[in-house]
């Protein structure tokens, strides 16, 4: 008997033969091809694709917490190295996680591509001929009408043909029609799985041709989307210079705002990054307020607001008097939330010697118990530094670019035992004679990231195809229904058969379609049988 | 806006008043297990087996328990007639299925009302979509995952299943209460935007379905199981509790649809996370520990899916892929939100 079923899921191919001595080079390619575009083949390439991501939750990444990755180096000196070899600090952007979604990936299209040209196939054929004895099927009707078959047979055709059925319909001598609905479901489960390519070759196209930048700006300061004036960046493969818009930034002011009461004490409630910015030079000034969720879109690139803190102001003077240094520097807040903050100010051309200093700035000060300065509150309701003063050669002519947070101590002497504790406005002359600092007052200061990323939009398309992929896949069910009508025992009137199957039912219903399609069907022979009951 | 506190109080009186009336609904679905009518068991699964006699009676031309002798057309009379079920109305069904449940439906339905008060008024007191932390985060899964069910319990007239279902949802919301309970607040910058309702309502809801499938998963395995043992020999058959679930047929359809409801649902709450990363973060994808995670869920729940249309894999197996997926997304509750630290890190735990 044929199979009255409408296409197979995906399941039914033929057995892959077991390779053996008599292989040749093709065979075993077609072996392995078939394998690769199995089922199982791609179950378990799935399993291993959510195993594999595992890791990169679990242990620190370099693209997103590299401060992570070099912590972990420290703690673990022997286990590190090993799993670095393994890619384990980069998984998403490893060789083995690549191998397994490409992988699955290609088997994806040895099963989605056959399968096109199955649907483009089965939508050009007819429906099987409908099958001899209907009430076999898992869902069924009969009832006697009183139109002779003929006439029953052609109402049957017009209210199926008035869903949407596609029908093939018997030749001479045999009364019956099959019909089948539902082709949007295969339709459906392609779109869905072509989408979910879409998104792999959005993301490629991000990753070669978009870029990703940092910069921090101290409040009054300016920036300009070149590579040269970003603090860090990460270009993609395939850009360039011209890729970077010539835009520029300048942060009028930050403001952050807290939780001044209750359980919630100091959680941060609002964050403003008020800019001017230029879309190129010498164009009209515009303003914006940059916040969390809204960043500014300008020239293809996104703005986004990702970070704060301080930047207290200090004056350095020499042993003579004479100014050498007077500017805010950014000072890096800790995790804790409570904005202890901790820099360093260099002023390698102070005389007679070079002068360093590590300091904490303190937003709202409090001595706690064990006399140790604390943070509080994370406004500056009551900005306090402690500094420790060094002299000496800072080593900013010679060796590798230093960073601005760290102090190089070859060259450089403590030059009193205690840290020393400013408020705003107070001066700390320094032993000796070496000069004097002063704690002007702070600047906040606010992180950016630059991103442009011409795969976004690609990506969102796709991801929008693949849900609608899969809401046809799952809501459209395939499904075959079939008339049989005979003449009555009687000789008056004749008897009508009507069943139906669905071959997927993924949300279900098919069983109430099938009922409703039955009373309508007879609702539709009792409504012309009037006349020929006229007649009899 | 300042948070409204007395709203916050009434909200955690709701939910306390929830919990208690789901405790006596539990009671009452335990009762219809001890007292009531064991041969309801079968009418369960009244859906395609009834239909298919029908048909085969049609078929022996003899008399069929839906036959109606079709006359209004005029028809021959000698032709029995047969006409597929129409389906009993849901509180007619309710009714017919004997006092325990009316109780345990009834008392389901003013939890639900209960547990959906006290999520709204959540929401009124904050200004915004009640679910910011974890606390109000679980406090409206549960509460999608109630509604749910009863549907389910409804849709497919699966009244043992109450029990343990809801049974859950008593369990998970009692720790919720006891072990979590965060008081009504505001929301840090990052989590001020529209994206919140969106993104962490279709997450929630999702995760409110699966949570409903992993419950059936585990109903699936403990009846397999048992069949099983009783196979091989090991059980005596005719466990009453057994005989009064839904067979394993339709466990594992009614599990694989509330999947194929969850599914969807998630892959829009994964997109409308890359959409706010997008907004909030600067990129649409980045792996953050979160992320990753759902993304494993997503592709674990991928492979339940394949997985029935793969021989060797339907049934037994499947199910465990499911369950699978759901300890992947407990675990993402639980462990990564709370333990690693990451852009997600808004639980607001401990």
């Amino acid at each position: 008997m044929t199979d009255l079923r409408p296409a197979p899921e995906v399941d039914d191919q033929p057995a892959i033969p077991v390779p053996d001595a008599t292989f040749g080079v093709c065979d075993w390619l077609r072996w392995a091809w078939r394998q690769l575009t199995s089922m199982r083949i791609a179950l378990i390439l799935l399993f291993l694709l959510a195993l594999g991501s595992v890791p990169g939750s679990m242990l620190p990444q370099e693209g997103t917490n590299a401060a992570g990755v070099a912590q972990y180096y420290k703690s673990h000196p022997t286990l590190a190295p090993l799993l670095n070899h393994l890619g384990m600090f980069n998984v998403f952007g490893a060789p083995w996680f690549a191998a397994i979604y490409l992988l699955l990936f290609a088997s994806l299209v040895g099963c989605v591509v056959p399968r096109t040209f199955k649907l483009a196939g089965s939508a050009r054929t007819l429906p099987p001929r409908a099958p001899r004895n209907i009430g076999r099927l898992p869902h069924s009707a009969t009832y006697a009408t009183s139109l002779p078959p003929g006439p029953a047979l052609e109402v049957s055709a017009g209210m199926l043909g008035g869903h949407g059925f596609r029908m093939r319909h018997s030749g001479d001598g045999e009364r019956w029609i099959s019909a089948e609905k539902g082709y949007l479901r295969e339709a459906g489960n392609l779109l869905f799985h072509l989408s979910l390519l879409g998104i792999l070759v959005s993301i490629a196209l991000g990753g070669l041709f978009g870029y990703k930048a940092d910069k921090l700006l101290v409040a009054g300061a300016t920036f300009t989307d070149t590579q040269s004036d970003l603090d860090e960046i990460y270009p993609g493969r395939l850009v360039t210079d011209s890729d970077f818009a010539p835009f520029s930034i300048k942060l009028d002011s930050f403001s952050a705002s807290y939780v001044q009461s209750g359980p919630q004490l100091g959680q941060p409630s609002a964050f403003n990054a008020d800019v001017s910015y230029t879309t190129s030079p010498g164009a009209p000034v515009k303003t914006d307020d940059i916040q969390v969720n809204s960043p500014l879109s300008i020239d293809g690139a996104k703005v986004y607001l990702i970070g704060h803190g301080y930047a207290p102001i200090f004056k350095v003077t020499s042993a003579s008097g004479q100014p050498e240094y007077n500017q805010a520097q950014p000072f890096i807040a800790g995790t804790s939330g409570d904005f202890l903050s901790q820099g360093v100010v260099k002023v390698p051309d102070a005389t007679p010697e070079g002068l360093g200093f590590s300091g904490v700035f303190v937003p709202t000060a409090a001595v706690s118990p064990d006399g140790t300065l604390e943070s509080v509150f994370p406004a500056a309701a009551n900005p306090r530094v402690s500094l420790i003063a060094y002299g000496g050669n800072l080593g900013m002519n010679s060796g590798p670019t230093q960073s601005v947070y760290e102090l190089d101590m070859a060259g450089l002497k403590q030059l009193a035992a205690q840290p020393h504790v400013l408020s705003q406005g107070q001066t700390w002359k320094l032993p000796d004679g070496k000069g004097s600092i002063t704690f002007v007052g702070y600047q906040q200061w606010a992180s950016f990231a630059i991103t442009h990323d011409p795969g976004q939009l690609p990506a969102l398309i796709c991801g929008m195809g693949a849900l609608g992929g899969l809401l046809l896949s799952f809501l459209v069910r395939r499904r075959r229904v079939f008339v049989r009508v005979a003449a009555a025992p009687s000789g008056s009137g004749s008897v009508v058969r009507f069943g139906g199957l669905a071959r997927t039912d993924a949300s279900g219903g098919f069983e109430a379609e099938f009922a409703s399609l039955a009373a309508e069907l007879r609702a539709a022979h009792e409504q012309q049988a009037p006349q020929q009951e006229t007649g009899d | 806006m300042p948070v409204n506190l007395a709203l916050g109080h009434v909200s955690t009186d709701f939910l306390i008043a929830a919990l208690m009336i789901y405790s006596l609904a539990v009671l009452a679905f335990a009762g219809d297990f001890a007292f009531g009518r064991p041969k309801r068991g079968a009418e369960a699964s009244r859906t395609q087996v009834r239909a298919r006699a029908g048909a085969l009676a049609t078929v022996g031309a003899s008399g069929s328990p839906s036959a109606d002798s079709g006359t209004a057309g005029g028809g021959d009379a000698s032709v029995p007639t047969s006409m597929p079920p129409v389906p009993l109305s849901p509180l007619r069904a309710i009714m017919a299925a004997g006092p325990w449940v009316r109780a345990g439906m009834a008392l389901s339905s003013a939890g639900v009302l209960a547990h959906a008060i006290a999520v709204v008024t959540r929401g009124l007191a904050v200004h915004r979509a009640p679910w910011g932390n974890m606390y109000e985060f679980i406090t409206a899964l549960t509460c999608f995952a109630a509604i749910f069910f009863l549907w389910v319990m409804v849709r497919y007239r699966a009244w043992a299943l109450g029990v343990f279902v809801m049974g859950a949802v008593v369990v998970i919301l009692g720790l919720a209460e006891t072990l979590i309970y965060t008081a009504a607040g505001t929301l840090v910058p990052a989590l001020q935007s529209y994206w919140l309702s969106i993104h962490v309502t279709a997450m929630t809801v999702a995760t409110g379905v699966f949570f409903v499938a992993a419950a059936l998963g585990v109903i699936y395995l403990v009846v397999d199981r048992y069949n099983r043992r009783v196979a091989a020999g090991k059980a005596q058959g005719g466990n009453g509790i057994i005989a009064r679930l839904p067979s394993l047929e339709q466990l594992d359809r009614l599990a694989y649809r509330t999947v194929v409801f969850g599914f969807p649902v998630w892959t829009f709450g994964v997109i409308a996370g890359a959409i706010w990363a997008d907004e909030a973060w600067g990129r649409y994808w980045g792996w953050d520990p979160v992320e990753t995670w759902a993304f494993i869920t997503w592709v674990v729940y991928a492979a339940f899916l394949h997985a029935r249309a793969t021989a060797g894999w339907r049934g037994r197996r499947a199910h465990y892929v499911q369950i699978l997926g759901f300890v992947t997304l407990a675990f993402n509750i639980m462990v990564v939100q709370v333990f690693i630290t990451g852009m997600h890190s808004y639980a607001g735990v401990g």
